[in-house]
């Protein structure tokens, strides 16, 4: 069909020609034929009379040539847009009502998807990421002997109540993956991240390092912006220790100089030269992880942790990811792997599993493998994105209510347009266009909305989550198309209804004159009824999203009312660890007995302590433990803490027997203290003072000398568990701040106290406890925000939806009322027959979003806390709202009917 | 002049196509011919004439060029491609099966 396009685009592009082209064609026939007929004798103007008559009207031929040629659909596209926008600027509140709602509808949806493509979408920024493949076991059992972290690389895989995954592998067997080239063109690993105390580019810093083998870069196939990325050579034993650093780190961190490249830093004290900046499109391997700078594996003792260790094959701790060879499969690949990893887990010195734990290996597709925050957010996102879908359809509604008044109002165009000869197909897509037109400029502005919208969820995320959290939320062919598909379904969403109704127009009605009696006798009923409808609907999706909002919030406050056990309010944290500055054993308590000092005494401290981590700040630390006197023999689990003096005075945990630690305790017999859900749960409520603990499998060696009230630890929605304070004796610590005054004022004086001991040791985490305990309730937060903005836009939208209905049927019932009034009708009983309309409205609609509101609201019970998805008190608030907001949407139409002079409105006609 | 007869449904197509099978025609010379061929029993209305070729044009049946006609005239000719050619083919089978039938059953009948 080339010939068809061809003429089409001709015929588009090159009209003036093509309507020359058609005029010559016609004037030489008609030319010809008046010579037949000169010949056959006739006269000049008989002759072209006759022509004329034969050929009929010109412009009708040429116009069903045009259509022949095609032409037609894209050039009455081109006057639909004009004559669609020449409409819309002649009703500017129209349309800035209408791409207002449409831009909050689809911005809303935009910025959602926006995030949801970051964190679930988009494909890995590395080289051909479908060849890449992670490697994650399956047992079912935990492993013996086994120390395993991926650092949240991946999702929390299939664990149920029999198996259990992970994606960390000892670096033996990292090697043994290497050494499989039959499968792999190139195989790394990497570990992190971790924080790593940058100094000797001005003041130390915490940089998150991630620990990777020399083959990193070159498997996924990242190149260097500056400088070179590693290679094998770099990650021998003994070379020389480098590091690569992320392009936005090094944008940040080094004001992107180039001098950057060979200059030497610090890592926790150790010195690293720069020798790259890796490519500024490898911003992340996992969704949400931010890494500042890369450091091989040969150089991992750098990090100060124990467990980067490449000799104990019992210490899984590097996810591997391996590119496959062309023409190799994953399951190739992956029974080959799993043979191997079965032998060496079952096997050795050390087996971390027996035959019938069944261990496995599977190898993942790495976009899927490599989950990260996608487990956490994934569900949360897609509720959130169900409910934006619903906020879009209030806007649809709304919407299509206010283009059926309008059409309403425009029946006479239609009826003129049409008794012209305008066909009816013609009609309809005018209407189709402008609602197009009107959606599409709603979307544009949408986009920018909720380019807005992403950065602000991003920027929240980064700022509670408590760790950083990077995602890529710039605009790409995905967000755009999404834009695109919202636009057009909306358009054809709310604009077909409205089309249909003005192609249906009747003629003769509209062109007697009696529209006001035709739009009475006929449309009224039907046109009543849609519109309803559409605010009903408006009305019951919004008690939908605002019950949803209402549990969230109810949920929220829960959270908050629950008593953790010490006060709160009032409380500094940070966190050192001197470790990382070449701090050893007694040094350390030194050091922290002068912190204590030193900060004591700023003014506004009342009391300063320390312990090895915050309750309800994120981490918790378990272990087992043999108790003196019980019957049952096993060592059984209980929480951990250690802490430094004047702790639990600091905490404000009350002393419920006994006395607390003390300094001296550190070089006495060792002690600790329990709480009272430990006495409860292991002494039956007997007391335990004098009694010996020991670790486990040690000697019972450790008195209980007092017992004091329970707290949370490591979240707010577990119940108290038994806890066992020990005295903190070396490691990285974190110090509570008691203050009398606002503790964000002492921050800068902490920060100094600290530094004025010793400036090698960065002060991390500078945050009050309100803002861990934020933290640790961040996605509740989020859900409970950004549910309830959804929920008070969808709400805002029905009243507006509700307003124009009222508003247009006051208008087109003005007569009607006129007459009322004349007839004696009290202006109250006009005011509360067009409130009672609205109410009616509003109960409906709130009676079926009730009903739906209780079929769907169990989709979150995951998130809630203490709260029943059926709550009545949320459903009750919600409706109670819904009605309050209501009426007054109402009231201002009712006014306006009030205000109708019977005798204006009976001159009227 | 004899009575004429309207084009049954259709049947436009296939005359132009047959006629632009002799040669390249401007519009009105294949009408003059289509009424001369037929003894003035057809007749094509120029409504309808004008509308059928530009309709095959961009079908690719025919194709279209402007050349002189005989009294030195700028016109548009038409002629047949490739794709035209077989397309008259076709349809004049589809014809004459069609006329031979609707004989058969007007004789046995």
């Amino acid at each position: 069909m080339l010939s068809d396009l061809r003429i089409r685009f001709r015929s588009l592009f090159r009209r003036g020609r093509v309507e020359q082209e058609l005029d010559d064609e016609l004037r030489f026939h008609m030319e010809q034929q008046a010579g037949k007929y000169l010949r056959a004798g006739l006269s000049k103007e008989e002759a072209q009379r006759r022509v004329r008559l034969e050929f009929g009207g010109a412009e009708q031929v040429k116009e069903d040539c045009r259509d022949a040629r095609g032409v037609s659909f894209l050039e009455s596209l081109g006057h639909d847009l004009r004559y669609a926008l020449r409409m819309l600027r002649k009703s500017p509140v129209f349309t800035a009502v209408v791409i207002i709602t449409l831009a909050l509808g689809i911005g809303a949806n935009t910025a959602i998807f926006t995030l949801v493509n970051a964190v679930m979408l988009r494909s890995l920024p590395v080289h051909d990421p479908q060849q890449l493949v992670v490697a994650q076991w399956t047992a079912h059992h935990a492993g013996r002997h086994l120390g395993e972290s991926s650092f949240g690389d991946c999702g929390s895989g299939p664990d149920s109540g029999t198996t259990v995954s992970g994606c960390a592998l000892s670096y033996s067997f990292f090697q043994e993956i290497q050494n499989q080239k039959s499968v792999f063109s190139s195989v790394t690993a990497f570990a992190g991240t971790i924080p790593l105390n940058l100094s000797g580019n001005g003041t130390a810093v915490i940089a998150q390092g991630e620990i990777v083998s020399g083959s990193f870069f070159h498997t996924f196939g990242v190149n260097a912006a500056l400088g070179r990325v590693f290679d094998s050579s770099d990650d021998q034993p003994g070379s020389h220790a480098v590091a690569v650093l992320n392009y936005a780190y090094w944008q940040r961190a080094f004001g992107g100089s180039p001098s950057a490249i060979g200059r030497t830093i610090r890592l926790n004290n150790l010195i690293f030269t720069i020798i790259g900046v890796a490519d500024p499109g490898f911003t992340r391997l996992t969704p949400g992880k931010s890494v500042d700078l890369w450091i091989p594996i040969a150089q991992g003792s750098a990090s100060g942790q124990p467990w980067v260790n490449t000799s104990d094959a019992n210490n899984f701790w590097l996810v591997v990811v391996g590119r496959l060879l062309p023409g190799v499969s994953r399951a190739q690949a992956q029974s080959l792997l799993d043979t191997l990893f079965v032998n060496a887990s079952t096997q050795g010195a050390k087996p971390i599993w027996i035959a019938a734990d069944q261990p496995q290996l599977a190898l993942l597709p790495a976009q899927e493998g490599l989950a990260g925050i996608r487990d956490m957010f994934g569900k949360p996102l897609l509720l959130l994105m169900a409910t934006v879908g619903l906020v879009l359809l209030v806007a649809c509604a709304n919407v299509a209510g206010l283009t059926l008044a309008r059409a309403a109002a425009r029946e006479r165009e239609m009826a003129v347009r049409l008794a012209v000869g305008a066909a009816r197909r013609r009609i309809l897509r005018q209407l189709l266009t402008e609602s197009l037109l009107l959606s599409f400029l709603g979307a544009a502005f949408g986009v920018v909305l909720a380019w807005f919208g992403a950065s602000g969820v991003e920027a929240f995320l980064s700022a509670s989550s408590g760790m950083p959290i990077q995602l890529d939320v710039h605009l790409d062919w995905h967000v755009l198309l999404f834009g695109v598909a919202a636009a057009i379904l909306t358009g054809i969403a709310f604009g077909l209804a409205p089309a249909f109704r003005g192609a249906r127009t009747g003629v003769t009605a509209q062109l007697k004159g009696t529209t006001i009696t035709a739009a009475a006798g006929r449309g009224r009923g039907r046109r009543f009824g849609l519109g309803s409808g559409l605010v009903v609907l408006q009305v019951a999706i919004s008690m939908v999203v605002l019950t949803g909002a209402g549990l969230l919030l109810r949920t929220l406050d829960k959270l908050r009312s629950i008593d953790p056990g010490f006060d709160t309010r009032n409380l500094l944290l940070f966190t050192i660890d001197p470790e990382l500055a070449g701090y050893k054993d007694a040094q350390i308590l030194d050091l922290y007995g002068n912190v204590q000092k030193k900060i004591a005494a700023l003014p506004g401290v009342t009391h300063v302590s320390y312990s090895s981590l915050a309750l309800l700040d994120g981490g918790l630390w378990s272990g087992d433990m043999n108790l003196e006197g019980r019957a049952d023999k096993h060592p059984f689990g209980v929480q951990m803490l250690s802490v430094g003096p004047d702790y639990f005075a600091t905490m404000k945990i009350p002393l419920l027997q006994g006395r607390t630690l003390i300094a001296s305790d550190a070089k006495g017999p060792k002690a600790a203290v329990v709480n009272h859900a430990f006495v409860e749960k292991f002494m039956a409520g007997r007391s335990p003072l004098g009694l010996h603990f020991g670790n486990g499998d040690s000697k019972p060696d450790t008195e209980i000398v007092g017992v004091v009230g329970d707290t949370h630890y490591a979240d707010l929605s577990s119940p108290e568990a038994p806890t066992c304070f020990l005295l903190l004796n070396g490691g990285g610590a974190t110090f509570e701040v008691r203050t009398a005054v606002a503790p964000s004022s002492l921050v800068a004086a902490v920060r100094d106290a600290v530094n004025g001991i010793d400036a090698n040791i960065p002060v991390m985490y500078l945050r009050t406890q309100s803002d861990s305990i934020d933290r640790l309730l961040f996605s509740q937060r989020l859900l409970a925000q950004l549910f309830g903005i959804f929920g008070v836009l969808g709400l805002l939208l029905a009243c507006i939806g509700l307003y124009g209905l009222l508003s247009y049927e006051v208008e087109r019932r003005t007569r009607e009322i006129g007459i009322r009034t004349a007839l004696g009708a009290q202006r109250s009983a006009i005011w509360s027959m067009v409130v009672f309309h609205g109410i009616v409205l509003v109960a409906v609609g709130a009676f079926v979003g009730w009903g739906a509101a209780f079929g769907v609201t169990r989709l979150l019970t995951s998130m809630l806390y203490n709260v029943r998805p059926t709550d009545p008190l949320t459903f009750g608030l919600t409706a109670g709202l819904l009605l309050a907001v209501g009426i007054l949407a109402c009231s201002l139409p009712a006014r306006r009917a009030t205000r109708v002079d019977p005798m204006t409105a009976l001159r009227c006609e | 002049m004899p009575p004429h007869i309207d084009l049954p449904q259709g049947t436009l197509d296939l005359l132009i196509l047959r006629t632009l099978a002799v040669g390249p025609q401007h519009g009105w010379a294949i009408s003059e011919r289509v009424q001369q061929v037929s003894d003035e029993v057809l007749r094509i209305q120029q409504g309808s004439l004008y509308p059928a070729l530009h309709r095959l044009e961009r079908r690719g049946w025919i194709k279209a060029r402007w050349g002189t006609s005989d009294n030195n005239r700028r016109a548009k000719y038409y002629e047949l491609t490739k794709a035209g050619h077989k397309q008259l083919a076709t349809e004049q089978d589809a014809w004459e099966a069609l006329t031979a039938a609707v004989a058969q059953v007007l004789k046995a009948v």
